[in-house]
């Protein structure tokens, strides 16, 4: 085998109730101007300040796209790139402005097996300085040390 | 109270009218939407640099060879793929978004929730098209946006050999300012 070798969480690593490492990232205007760039998503919400204060908001803020990738980074970065996101169900209940450092967190809520595939259901929350942004939980798929 | 929508700068051809306008549109399906690039490799690097995600799974095409059969899309693309370009020669092309085509009062929108499950992995090289369904559309509520109504979609997102590859259910609130 000549491919790099990166770290993989098992099936059988997992824990119920184990905290994922917290992600952080920086959104300055620069990286809201990127996401908007990167998912072709040129909603003026997302690039025009004065458009999304007129929506009601503090100024141009991630889109839908930028915040799953971020949930499913919290969830891969901790369990490693043999992982498959099966599931996500994710809640914008405020939004994440440029200016504000993002988090992700989570948490194992439970681990099972269904139709052969070992599955593992994680809560996570991504969030800025004032508090919780968006809630969602993620079903990843992990693989086993017994196939 | 019917007052002409001058207002809409949002980027797509929202259509306006009334919640039982909206209210027939439950049930509607979009016609395929094709996608205006193919799943590729270079757009999966900016996406990934642009939210600093190290997976090898889009960097490494050895391993991601070995890991999925090639380069896969981070999941959080699936819709971006359908996004139409900015311009082309042929004109730009339709938003795979039904919600923006329920006749509404609302001059403006916001997606609040999706529910997305994946089939399998999408690998670069695959053309995606997708179907939208409506699946509901609320009375008007009031939130601290504003008034408006709760659109809820169902989109089916397939390869271009009609493999479903992910279904995605979303939920956006059309209001006024």
């Amino acid at each position: 085998m000549c491919t790099k070798r990166y770290a993989q969480r098992y099936f059988e690593d997992v824990q119920e109730n184990e905290a994922l490492p917290e992600v952080r990232l920086e959104v300055t205007y620069k990286r809201v101007i990127q996401d908007a760039a990167a998912t072709l998503d040129y909603f003026p919400g997302h690039h025009d300040p004065e458009y999304a204060q007129a929506q009601g908001q503090k100024t141009v803020y991630l889109n839908t796209m930028c915040l799953q990738g971020f949930i499913d980074r919290v969830a891969t970065d901790w369990a490693g790139p043999h992982t498959f996101i099966f599931k996500r169900k994710m809640t914008m209940a405020r939004s994440v402005y440029a200016g504000d450092t993002m988090y992700g967190k989570g948490m194992v809520l439970k681990k099972y097996d269904h139709d052969g595939r070992h599955l593992v259901d994680i809560g996570i929350e991504v969030g800025n300085e004032e508090g919780v942004c968006c809630p969602a939980s993620v079903t990843v798929e992990l693989p086993s040390k017994n196939g | 109270m019917q007052e002409a929508p001058t207002k809409n700068q949002t980027g797509f051809d929202l259509k306006f009218g009334t919640y039982e306008q909206a209210k027939a549109m439950i049930g509607a399906k979009s016609e395929v939407i094709f996608s205006d690039v193919e799943v590729n490799v270079p757009m999966i690097k900016y996406y990934a640099a642009h939210l600093e995600d190290a997976n090898p799974s889009y960097w490494d095409e050895d391993f991601a060879t070995q890991a999925w059969g090639g380069v896969v899309s981070p999941p959080g693309m699936l819709m971006s793929w359908l996004m139409p370009l900015p311009w082309k020669p042929s004109g730009r092309g339709a938003a795979p978004l039904l919600a923006t085509q329920v006749p509404l009062p609302g001059d403006t929108l916001i997606n609040v929730s999706t529910e997305t499950e994946f089939i399998r992995p999408i690998r670069a090289g695959e053309r995606l098209n997708v179907t939208d369904e409506v699946a509901d559309v609320t009375p008007e509520k009031q939130t601290r946006l504003g008034k408006g109504h709760f659109i809820t979609t169902v989109a089916t997102f397939r390869n271009e050999k009609g493999a479903v590859v992910a279904k995605n259910k979303n939920v956006m609130f059309r209001f006024s300012f």
